[in-house]
């Protein structure tokens, strides 16, 4: 009986694409591989013996672990007061800055009006009513 | 005879999983090479899969989960491995169209035959690969790739109309 479409079909695809063998030794080099990452894992854990992730062996170090800790505490607090103590003095220096800058300003706005009266008290000496009245060099004359 | 496998995988022991790997190579090894088209790095990735599987172990069951698991696994580390490599994509039309008429079980059919299914896009690619190398139905494939039964069927119709196409230009009869 010849074979229908379909059937013709579903045969050429399954012998084009049925399973292969594996290459040989493809087992055992699965296998080697397994080992080398365990050899990997083994190495790692014995690098870092204690467990870094746990809090209970944090606690369980000896007691120079709690003078660090204490000492990077005591860093911290002597940082914090250096860095207010500092911020202070620039606060302070910035304020005597623009105090200065404000007597500048103050002295030079008195020293304009110093100069316009002076010229103003110019101004009313040399007007033509005193001008006038001889010169002392005229009247010897 | 296949040896019986332990009815919970996660108990085996080492030589046990030596064993459970002879059991699934061919069916892991073939989803890779037909898909990669590429030897070395179909073993390579076969390797690697069965490496995941032993990490994996404690989560599965059943021998029919493993192979569920294997060519689900596979089959996403193909479509990773494809575009993480950048592999040239072969155009269904740069495939050379066979010189002379062929026949289902003719040798130069298959090869041509397997040529042009790695010159599919990714997805319907591993779906025909799937349908005939595995023999799943569109339900199987669908869980498979966690995709919808309808979408499968679609792919798989194209796919086979692509392939028949070329086939029957080449061979001016109808094989597929």
């Amino acid at each position: 009986m010849k074979p229908t479409e379909d059937e013709s079909k579903n045969a050429a695809l399954k012998h084009a694409l049925q399973r292969q063998a594996a290459p040989d030794g493809f087992t055992e080099r699965v296998m080697l591989k397994l080992e080398k990452q365990r050899l990997e894992a083994l190495s790692l854990a014995k690098s870092s013996p204690v467990p870094r992730d746990s809090l209970m062996a944090f606690f369980t170090r000896p007691l120079a672990r709690w003078a660090a800790a204490a000492a990077l505490a005591a860093a911290m607090i002597a940082g914090i007061a250096g860095g207010i103590h500092v911020q202070n003095v620039r606060r302070e220096r910035a304020q005597g800055e623009a105090a200065k800058q404000r007597l500048m300003l103050a002295l030079r706005i008195a020293g304009s009006k110093l100069q316009l009266a002076r010229s103003k008290v110019n101004q009313i000496g040399a007007s033509p009513m005193n001008a006038n009245q001889p010169r002392a060099d005229q009247t010897e004359n | 005879m296949a040896e019986p496998v332990p009815a919970d995988v996660a108990d085996i022991a080492e030589t046990d999983f030596a064993d459970l790997v002879r059991r699934f190579q061919s069916m892991v090894f073939s989803i890779a090479v037909h898909f990669l088209a590429e030897r070395q790095a179909a073993e390579e990735l076969a390797q690697d899969v069965f490496l995941q599987l032993h990490a994996n172990l404690a989560t599965l069951k059943s021998e029919e989960h493993v192979k569920f698991w294997l060519r689900k696994v596979t089959a996403h580390r193909c479509i990773d491995y494809k575009r993480r490599r950048k592999l040239p994509q072969v155009s269904l039309d740069d495939v050379p169209e066979p010189a002379a008429p062929m026949q289902p079980g003719d040798p130069f059919l298959a090869r041509k035959l397997r040529q042009l299914v790695a010159s599919l896009p990714e997805k319907p690619r591993l779906i025909v690969i799937l349908r005939y190398q595995e023999d799943l139905t569109a339900a199987d494939i669908a869980e498979t790739l966690a995709m919808p039964v309808a979408t499968v069927k679609s792919h798989l119709q194209r796919s086979l109309a692509m392939l028949r196409e070329k086939v029957t230009r080449a061979t001016g009869e109808v094989i597929l």
